[in-house]
C-alpha cells in the first residue's frame, strides 16, 4: 500500500468519523406542533399559558385543574365560534386584562377590572373643561383653567413622548400654581413614554419599583427582582405640586406611570383605584393562527408589592351624580381645591 | 551639418538607452508573488424553515434569497485562507399562512485551510483540505403581529472546523471541478434573552441575565454544507450547486432554528497578484 493511498484512507476515516460524530451530537432543534383542530388548539393554548403566564402563583390559580375542567368541553364537532367561546372562558380564569385571544371575528377578553366599577369619567364633562381652545402636543391635550391651574389630558402612552414637546408643555404651564395630569381612561402603551413623562417630576433618581421575568417553564421560575429607577428628565422639570387623576380604566403603562408618580414627592393621586395590569405582555399563537397575548414579566411597586390589581389613590374620589348633572367633574374639582 | 547629424544620433542613442533602461527597471520591479485568489459570487434561492420560540411556538416556512461571496487566497504553499460572506433575507409564513416573519442575517467566515494532499484518482485529481476559523453571525427575525416580543436579534461568534474535498477532471474538453465543503461550529458565544426576558428589560433597563451564553455542539448543533460544480463556458467559469445551512440553538430555555436549502448559481474568477514597486 502506497503512502498516498494510506493518507487518503486516513482522511476518509477521519472525515466519516467527524460526520458520524457530528450527526450523533447534532440533533434537530425543533418543536412538537399541536394538530390544527379544536382539541389541538386547546392543548396549545393551555400549554402556552402554562409555560409563559407569570401570575399563577400570586393569583392562586391551579392551572392543571383548569385543564381538567375545560379539556372535556373540546371535541372534533366544535365550530370556531364555540371553541373561541370556551377558550375565552378558560382564559378569564386568570382575571387579567392583558390576556386576550385574537381571531379574525372577535377578541377574547377579560375586562371586569373596569366594567364592574364606576366609570368616573365623562366625555361630555371632558369637553366642558377643555373647551375648544386647548392645545395638543405629543398626543396630549392641555390647557390652563380660569383659576390658574394647568390641566393635561393624557389618554394614551402609545404616542412617542418627545422631549421638545414636554418642554413646550411645561413652559406653557410655568405661571400655573399647580398641575393636573388626567390619565383616566389611559389604557397604556409604551412604558418608555410613561417613564419619559414621569421623569419631569423628580430632581433626583428614585427607586420606583421592581421588575422580573420568567426564566423557565415552571410557574415559579423567575429571575431575581431588579430595581426600577426613575432618573430626572433632561429638560424642563416641574417643581410645583402635581395631581394625577385616575380611574379603573388606568391600565398597563398608565398604571406604571401612576406607580412612578406615587414616588415623586410633590405628586398626589386623586380619583379611583387604577385598573392594574402589571405584567408586561408577550404574544404567541395557536396552530389555527389565532394570536394570544398574556402577561409575561411581572412588575412591582417600590415595596415589592404586586400592582397587577391596581394602585390605590391618595384621595379616593368618585364623580357624584349631583355634580355630573351640574356639569362638574368631582374629581377635577377636588384636585383644583387641593392646589389652592 | 556633421555636427547636427551627430547631435541627432546622440539624441536617438539617449532615447533608446533611456527606453531600454526604463523597460529593464519595470521588469526588475515587478514581483510575482504567487498569490492566487479564487472568488465565487453566488446567488442562492430556496426554501427556509424557521423556529424561534421567543416569538412563536409555531414553525414558519417560506423562501430565502441569499448572496454568497466565497474567496480562497492561496500563495503557492499548502496553507490558504478563506473569506466567506453570506447575506440572507427570509420570508416565511405560519401553518395557516395568516402571519409572516421576516428575517435578515449576515454571516462572515475567516478560515485557515491546510491542504492535506493531491491524488490522481481516475481521470482527475482529488484535492483534500481541512482547517477552521471564525464564524460570525448577526441578524434579526421580525414577527409582524407580536406585541412586546415582536423581534429577536442574533449575534453569534463560533470557532468552526472546516473540511473541503475538490475533484478536478476534464469532460468533453472542458475543465470541471466538483467541490464539497462542510463546516460545523465547535465552540462559541452568542447573545440571547433569558427565556421570557423582554428587550425592554435588557436594553432600556440594562438588566443582564445570562444574555451572553457559551455554546457547544450540544447547545448549538449547526451545520453548513455546500456542494458545487464549476465549469467553463466561453471563458466564463460558472458555479452551480446546493447550499444546506442548518443553524440551531437551544439556550436559556429558547429553541431556534433556521434551516435553509438553496440552489446556488454564480461565477468564479481567479486572480493572480503581481506587486509593482514604484
Amino acid at each position: 500500500m502506497s503512502a498516498s493511498s494510506k493518507t487518503i484512507r486516513h482522511f476518509v476515516f477521519t472525515f466519516l468519523s467527524a460526520i458520524i460524530l457530528t450527526s450523533s451530537i447534532t440533533s434537530c432543534v425543533t418543536t412538537d406542533e399541536y394538530d390544527d383542530n379544536s382539541k389541538g388548539n386547546f392543548e396549545a393554548l393551555w400549554r402556552i399559558m402554562d409555560e409563559h403566564y407569570c401570575f399563577f402563583t400570586q393569583k392562586g390559580i391551579d392551572w392543571n385543574e383548569v385543564h381538567e375542567r375545560y379539556s372535556r368541553q373540546f371535541d372534533a364537532t366544535m365550530t370556531d365560534a364555540q371553541a373561541f367561546e370556551v377558550m375565552t372562558k378558560m382564559l378569564s380564569e386568570v382575571k387579567d386584562g392583558h390576556v386576550n385571544l385574537y381571531t379574525s371575528f372577535n377578541i377574547g377578553r377579560y375586562w371586569a377590572w373596569y366594567e364592574d366599577f364606576p366609570k368616573n369619567y365623562s366625555d361630555s364633562l371632558e369637553r366642558k373643561y377643555l373647551k375648544t381652545d386647548y392645545r395638543i402636543a405629543s398626543g396630549m391635550d392641555y390647557t390652563i383653567f380660569d383659576d390658574n391651574v394647568g390641566y393635561i389630558l393624557c389618554k394614551s402612552f402609545l404616542n412617542n413622548t418627545g422631549a421638545g414637546n414636554l418642554d413646550n408643555i411645561l413652559l406653557y404651564m410655568q405661571p400655573c400654581r399647580g398641575l393636573i395630569i388626567d390619565v383616566r381612561n389611559n389604557g397604556g402603551g409604551n412604558v418608555n413614554n410613561a417613564e419619559e413623562l414621569a421623569a419631569r417630576f423628580t430632581n433626583e433618581e428614585l427607586l420606583v419599583g421592581y421588575i422580573q421575568h420568567k426564566t423557565g417553564t415552571g410557574h415559579d421560575d423567575f429571575s431575581s427582582l431588579q430595581p426600577q429607577h426613575l432618573k430626572p428628565g433632561k429638560g424642563i422639570r416641574w417643581q410645583k405640586p402635581v395631581i394625577i387623576l385616575t380611574n379603573r380604566s388606568v391600565y398597563s403603562a398608565a398604571n406604571e406611570f401612576v406607580k412612578y408618580m406615587k414616588c415623586c414627592p410633590k405628586a398626589k393621586i386623586v380619583g379611583d383605584k387604577t385598573g392594574g395590569g402589571a405584567g408586561l405582555p408577550f404574544s404567541s399563537e395557536l396552530p389555527n393562527g389565532w394570536s394570544i397575548r398574556f402577561s409575561a414579566c411581572p412588575m412591582y411597586d417600590k415595596n415589592k408589592q404586586m400592582t397587577e390589581f391596581g394602585i390605590d389613590p391618595d384621595y379616593k374620589v368618585d364623580i357624584s351624580s349631583s355634580d355630573f348633572s351640574r356639569g362638574r367633574d368631582t374629581i377635577i374639582e377636588f384636585a383644583r381645591q387641593l392646589l389652592h | 551639418m556633421n555636427r547636427s547629424v551627430r547631435l541627432i544620433n546622440y539624441t536617438r542613442l539617449l532615447i533608446i538607452t533611456l527606453l531600454l533602461t526604463t523597460t529593464k527597471s519595470w521588469a526588475q520591479d515587478t514581483l510575482r508573488s504567487g498569490k492566487v485568489i479564487t472568488n465565487a459570487q453566488m446567488i442562492g434561492i430556496g426554501a427556509v424553515n424557521i423556529l424561534d420560540t421567543y416569538i412563536s411556538p409555531e414553525i414558519y416556512r417560506g423562501s430565502e434569497l441569499r448572496y454568497v461571496s466565497h474567496s480562497t487566497r492561496g500563495n503557492g504553499s499548502k496553507l490558504s485562507r478563506e473569506l466567506i460572506h453570506h447575506a440572507q433575507l427570509t420570508f416565511a409564513k405560519n401553518r395557516v399562512r395568516n402571519n409572516q416573519e421576516v428575517g435578515g442575517y449576515y454571516n462572515f467566515q475567516y478560515n485557515w485551510i491546510y491542504e492535506l494532499g493531491k491524488w490522481n484518482l481516475g481521470k482527475g485529481e482529488l484535492n483534500l483540505k481541512t482547517g477552521g476559523g471564525v464564524d460570525v453571525l448577526t441578524g434579526f427575525l421580525y414577527n409582524t403581529r407580536n406585541s412586546n416580543n415582536p423581534a429577536q436579534g442574533y449575534a453569534r461568534l463560533n470557532i468552526a472546523p472546516d473540511i473541503i474535498a475538490a475533484y478536478s477532471f476534464r469532460l468533453w474538453r472542458r475543465s470541471i471541478q466538483v467541490r464539497y465543503e462542510l463546516q460545523t461550529p465547535l465552540l462559541g458565544v452568542m447573545f440571547s434573552p433569558n427565556y421570557e426576558q423582554s428587550y425592554y428589560e435588557i436594553f432600556s433597563r440594562g438588566n443582564y441575565d445570562h444574555n451572553i451564553v457559551f455554546t457547544t455542539p450540544f447547545s448549538a448543533p449547526s451545520l453548513r454544507q455546500m456542494a458545487t460544480i464549476d465549469f467553463t463556458l466561453h471563458h466564463t467559469t460558472l458555479r452551480v450547486g446546493f447550499l444546506g445551512d442548518y443553524q440551531q440553538t437551544k439556550v436559556n430555555g429558547l429553541r431556534q432554528h433556521v434551516w435553509s436549502n438553496l440552489f446556488l448559481l454564480g461565477i468564479v474568477r481567479k486572480f493572480s497578484i503581481n506587486k509593482i514597486l514604484p
